[in-house]
């Protein structure tokens, strides 16, 4: 039992490890890392992608993958900005926001579940798709200029921590609640787990899927929100490669791209850890591109841990890879 | 092969089996399914390797050690599923690995072409072995890797069930083929379940029972009779603690279920107290039939009617609501989340009745799982170890706690005792009695001889997709269920 | 009983931290925030700023995100800057209207801001109370109306013209845009078939105008609002074969272009002198931070750069 438990832990304790290793380096390295206000940066900073973790997440445990969610993000935030240009009040732009992502990401669902197509196609084509869109719809330039009252989900405060932080915070605890104690959840876990066995329990499992592909596509569309609000301006050219960044915190937090296993809590070390290594290696002066050798390497290097770890055959030999 | 044994993990597959080959002979391995005849020439073909025992080929102990190593041996085996890349041409196919290059290193088609050519006409057969192999038919598929073997310079040739898919024509070519390869004077194991079949082209039958070799006759010195009765006959070791209990009402009615290729006309009707024994031999059509029940795979035409309502089941959501439940075959695969815990995979199909606007209530679903651990006698240190740890009998016993917890009324269990200890069995065939003390209604599909005439009420035997025979289980003995299942009257 | 492990970590090196906490340097840090360092254009500005800092005794930070469109990566850059207590910063702005956020968070933390290059967007500025303390560039649109000449002069008053726009709502390129027109407005006889943004690049500056070819076989002459994209414009001329026919002008006179100008593939384009703007900003901000006043607009001279005019240089 000890033992058993053991392993299910150690990939959590692995990525809490990682935190504090990556943490412990750059505050050697910058006496500007570990203070307060950087670290109020570094979440605001992460916030976005922790929005879109969270969404993926679910995905990446029902053994799918959504590579849309950055184009999703340019047309979210352009479709938002649309509305306030035309002076919809602000609530009703940030839904119609929300439903322009949830709707791509039912289109996606739906393409998975019914059409039968592979996550990674047909997510690739709407990739394409929804960023082509947002061009269109902009004509290739930014939308930019929104009120004060809608820049303030980015700007404003609640008790010094930022705004686009609480948010952050407010939906890590959700999806925690939802991913471990609801239906959707436990059906998640099993879709992802072995989704032939979960259709034949009766689970329906195509409803699910497309569900969380939605939840996927709405959560890019609040990523959207923060992000215009927090550069008070939309692109279509915005969201580029946050797809990466997105999986990379997963697979980082501990969640398996085969399926079956993750946690939210292991996506928001995950999200964390991405923070951290933009921002320390920004403050100790790195150029942008060896930035961007160091942070693939650590994808890498948190994929190989991943599978060395697995070599203890457990998800292999439960997916039937090995028997 | 002498005295070959093979052990795996909790099983033994092959106890003390001794077979010899002669060659120009075509020499038919029979028995069961799980009897060992696979075991038997995978050892042979290098697939697996033997725990114990030796293999003498011509004079020469041998060891092998891979496939590789049994092709040079001079050992081919044409599985059942081909082993063909279709995107080549069957030349391409038959040289695969070794194909002969040129100076500059790119593949001479040309002798690719002509030597692939020689072979098949050396057995009597024209194809165009410059197409792609997936614009052939099954039958000719099946030739080129005759002609792969051939080129390997096999003495020995392992066929597995080769006549499963083909037609009677082609079936007549395929006799052809191996006539001339038994006049070049190579050796043929042949794997069938035809009766029929190996009294045509057989020279010597050697019948294979629980691992354990029951004996080897010459054909023509054999009967159908004397066959069957060496594949089945064998004490009942094992206790079946079947209590009868009173038929109840008819819970399940099927009437002309179809599907192309795999229902034919099935009918049949269910009772809730009973236990209908399925039998039949692979490819039969006993698992299809299940599906179909189960709302997995589609039907054709045909009626099901549940509860004395005409019913559509297009998926397996349906079927649960229904009151059906359904365990699978292959349990690993397709009856549990390995990945989840016990209590998880208990509450898999019933965790509406454990949730209040989607979220579930932790204290009730524990309750639950641990109310059948309890119950069910399920090994495990607690509810919250993953299923991939727990024995085959846990397992399976998790599997029916789930459809337990769902209240189901109709169970279609599926091999249910396949890879269990014996300890474990016999409660499962308790838990069996139990049910139907209780008024459900269960559907036994097995290939255990023993345990379908040990626990069903009635027998329906499957042969070639169709129900052949029904008997009440006190008609049936191993012998006449296995002559309908081998398609023998 | 893991939160508890965190936040005993966490509070420990935050004291730790606290005790070896260095006041803001002795020497002033000056940052320079540039759009990408993928541009040669840019790369001098990097130079001339470097080369002042080292002549005045000031620690100069260089940054930039890899894309010029990259608006979101330049505030992080900016948002960094500040936890680094840097002394000021200058900013060539990706984004007229984005960068004012970025702004807004420098103004709160007390750090002065320079603008060099792309100026913010006038409106967003004011709406939103932004200080800018001074603005280094060229006359953008003047740059602009020198070209827009130099095409009409070329073309003897009649032809098919295409313009490569920067990156959409970039004020250096809409202002350039604007000059261009200006110069245009009279002549009649000049139509401006195709005016497409090929985002400051090179590669896109290819495609756009391969296609643009392609739609337009007769164009005579192309402006393209920047060097990089010029150049990409050159090399679609020589892949369908008209070197020659047509007229290029660029806007930036980097060394590659100055070389094509030479070798006759483009024909002019529009010195900026970034050095200048490097050193000037430099300069500037150490005047500002001596508590100096200095004034909020500060013109760096642009230039017709032709053939003719490189001959000339190299003959001496």
């Amino acid at each position: 039992m000890k033992k058993e438990l053991l392993i299910q832990n150690s990939r959590q304790l692995g990525t809490f490890v990682g935190l504090i290793v990556v943490t412990a380096v750059f505050w050697i390295l910058s006496p500007y890392f570990l203070t307060i206000s950087n670290l109020m940066n570094i979440a605001e900073q992460a916030s976005i992608n922790a929005v879109i973790a969270v969404g993926m997440t679910f995905v990446i445990i029902a053994a799918g993958i959504d590579l849309s969610v950055g184009s999703i993000v340019a047309l979210s935030g352009v479709v938002l900005a649309g509305a306030l240009q035309a002076s919809l009040p602000v609530p009703v732009a940030i839904l119609l926001g929300l439903g322009v992502g949830a709707l791509c990401g039912l289109s996606n669902g739906l393409l998975i579940s019914f059409g039968r197509l592979p996550p990674f196609i047909a997510t690739l084509g709407m990739m394409s798709v929804a960023r082509g869109i947002a061009l269109f719809y902009t004509d290739g330039r930014p939308v930019s200029g929104f009120s004060a009252e809608f820049r303030s989900l980015a700007t404003g405060e609640i008790a010094r921590i930022p705004s686009p932080v609480i948010i952050m915070i407010v939906l890590y605890i959700l999806a925690h609640c939802i991913l471990h104690w609801t239906k959707l959840g436990r059906y998640t876990y099993a879709i992802g787990g072995n989704e032939e066995a979960a259709n034949l329990s009766g689970i329906n499992t195509r409803m699910i899927k497309t569900t969380i592909y939605a939840l996927c596509g709405m959560l890019s569309g609040l990523a959207a929100v923060l992000l215009t609000a927090r550069l008070n301006s939309a692109q279509p050219i915005a969201g580029l490669m946050y797809e990466l960044d997105a999986i990379a915190a997963v697979v980082i937090g501990g969640t398996s791209l085969l399926g079956g296993e993750g946690t939210i809590s292991g996506t928001l070390i995950g999200v964390l850890i991405m923070g951290i290594l933009r921002n320390g290696l920004n403050l100790v002066g790195v150029s942008s591109f060896t930035q961007q050798v160091v942070i693939g390497s650590v994808i890498i290097l948190a994929v190989l841990i991943d599978m060395a770890v697995r070599k203890d055959r457990t998800i292999l030999l439960a997916k039937g890879i090995i028997k | 092969m002498r005295h070959i044994r093979k052990v795996f993990p909790g099983v033994v597959a092959l106890d003390d089996v001794s077979f010899d080959l002669k060659a120009g002979e075509v020499h038919v391995l029979l028995g069961e399914n799980g009897a060992g005849k696979s075991t038997l020439v995978k050892i042979l073909s290098g697939a697996i390797q033997k725990t114990d025992g030796e293999i003498v080929l011509f004079d020469n102990p041998v060891e092998i050690d891979s496939p590789k190593q049994a092709q040079k041996l001079g050992i081919g085996i044409i599985y059942q599923e081909l082993n063909l890349v279709p995107s080549l041409t069957a030349a391409e196919n038959i040289f695969l690995g070794r194909e002969r290059t040129n100076s500059v290193g790119l593949i001479e088609k040309h002798t690719l072409l002509s030597s692939a050519q020689h072979i098949l006409s050396s057995i009597g057969l024209q194809i165009d072995c410059d197409q792609p192999v997936r614009s052939f038919g099954i039958a000719q598929r099946q030739m080129i890797e005759v002609a792969k073997a051939l080129s390997l310079d096999a003495r020995i040739l392992i066929m597995d069930e080769p006549t499963s898919a083909l037609s009677e024509t082609e079936i007549k070519q395929l006799f052809g083929v191996i006539r001339k390869l038994r006049e070049k004077g190579v050796a043929i194991i042949y794997i069938s379940h035809r009766l029929q079949e190996i009294f045509e082209i057989g020279d010597r039958v050697t019948v294979l029972r629980d691992g354990k070799l029951v004996g080897t006759r010459m054909v023509y010195e054999t009967s159908q009779a004397e066959l069957v009765k060496m594949m089945v006959n064998r004490e009942l070791k094992e206790q079946y603690p079947r209590h009868r209990t009173d038929r109840g009402e008819e819970i399940l009615r099927v009437e002309k279920l179809n599907r192309k290729g795999a229902l034919r006309d099935i009918s049949f009707s269910l009772h809730r107290g009973e236990i209908l024994g399925i039998s039949g031999l692979l490819g039969s059509g006993r698992t299809e039939l299940a599906r179909a029940l189960f709302g997995a795979d589609r039907i054709d035409s045909g009626e099901i009617v549940i509860k004395g309502k005409c019913r559509k089941i297009n998926s397996p959501r349906t079927a649960v609501k229904l009151g059906l439940g359904f365990l699978t075959e292959d349990r690993k695969s397709q009856g549990l989340v390995l990945s989840l815990s016990v209590k998880d995979n208990i509450t898999l199909s019933s965790l509406d009745l454990f949730s209040r606007l989607g979220v579930i209530s932790n204290k009730r679903e524990e309750r639950e799982a641990k109310s059948f651990i309890e119950q069910l006698r399920i090994k495990t240190p607690s509810n919250h170890q993953k299923v991939l740890n727990l024995s085959g009998g846990n397992q399976q016993k998790v599997v029916l706690a789930k459809w337990l917890s769902r209240k189901a009324d109709i169970f279609i269990f599926d091999e249910p005792t396949r890879g269990i200890d014996v300890g474990s069995k016999v409660e499962i065939y308790q838990l069996m009695n139990q049910l139907t003390a209780e008024g459900v209604a269960i559907i036994m599909i097995s290939s255990e001889l023993p345990e379908v005439l040990g626990m069903s009420d009635r027998i329906l035997i499957m042969y070639q997709h169709t129900i052949v025979c029904e008997l009440k289980s006190e008609e049936a003995t191993q012998e006449r269920v296995m002559r309908y299942a081998l398609g023998a009257a | 009983m893991k939160t508890r492990v965190f936040v005993v970590v966490f509070a420990a090196l935050l004291g730790l931290q606290q005790c070896g906490r260095s006041d803001r340097a002795d020497k002033p840090i000056i940052a320079l925030v540039l759009k990408t360092l993928n541009n040669p254009f840019f790369m001098d500005m990097q130079e001339g700023a470097q080369a002042a800092a080292a002549r005045l005794g000031v620690d100069l930070i260089v940054q930039a995100p890899e894309r010029e469109v990259d608006v979101e990566k330049q505030m992080q850059i900016i948002e960094n800057l500040i936890q680094r207590k840097v002394s000021a910063i200058c900013v060539a702005p990706s984004g007229s209207k984005e960068i004012v956020p970025a702004i807004l968070k420098a103004n709160q933390a007390r750090i002065p801001v320079i603008v060099i290059d792309t100026r913010v967007d006038r409106k967003a500025q004011t709406e939103s109370g932004a200080v800018v303390l001074s603005f280094i560039g060229s006359d953008n649109k003047d740059g602009g109306r020198i070209a827009g000449e130099f095409v009409s002069e070329k073309l003897g008053g009649t032809g098919e013209v295409a313009i490569l726009e920067g990156i959409p709502g970039h004020e250096t390129g809409d202002a350039r845009l604007l000059g261009f027109h200006e110069a245009l407005a009279e002549q009649k006889g000049i139509t401006i078939v195709a005016s497409q943004t090929a985002n400051w690049e090179r590669d896109q500056g290819f495609n756009v105008f391969r296609n643009i070819l392609q739609a337009h076989p007769h164009v005579k002459a192309i402006f393209a609002c920047n060097d990089m994209m010029a150049l990409g414009a050159v090399e679609a001329i020589a892949a369908v074969d008209k070197k020659g026919d047509i007229i290029v002008v660029g806007f930036d006179a980097i060394k590659d272009s100055r070389a094509a100008i030479v070798n006759g593939d483009m024909q002019a384009s529009i010195a900026q002198h970034p050095e200048e703007m490097g050193r000037l900003a430099v300069e500037t901000a150490l005047k500002a931070l001596h508590g100096e006043n200095v004034p909020s607009d500060i013109p760096v001279k642009i230039e017709l750069v032709t053939k003719t005019k490189l001959d000339k240089l190299t003959s001496h």
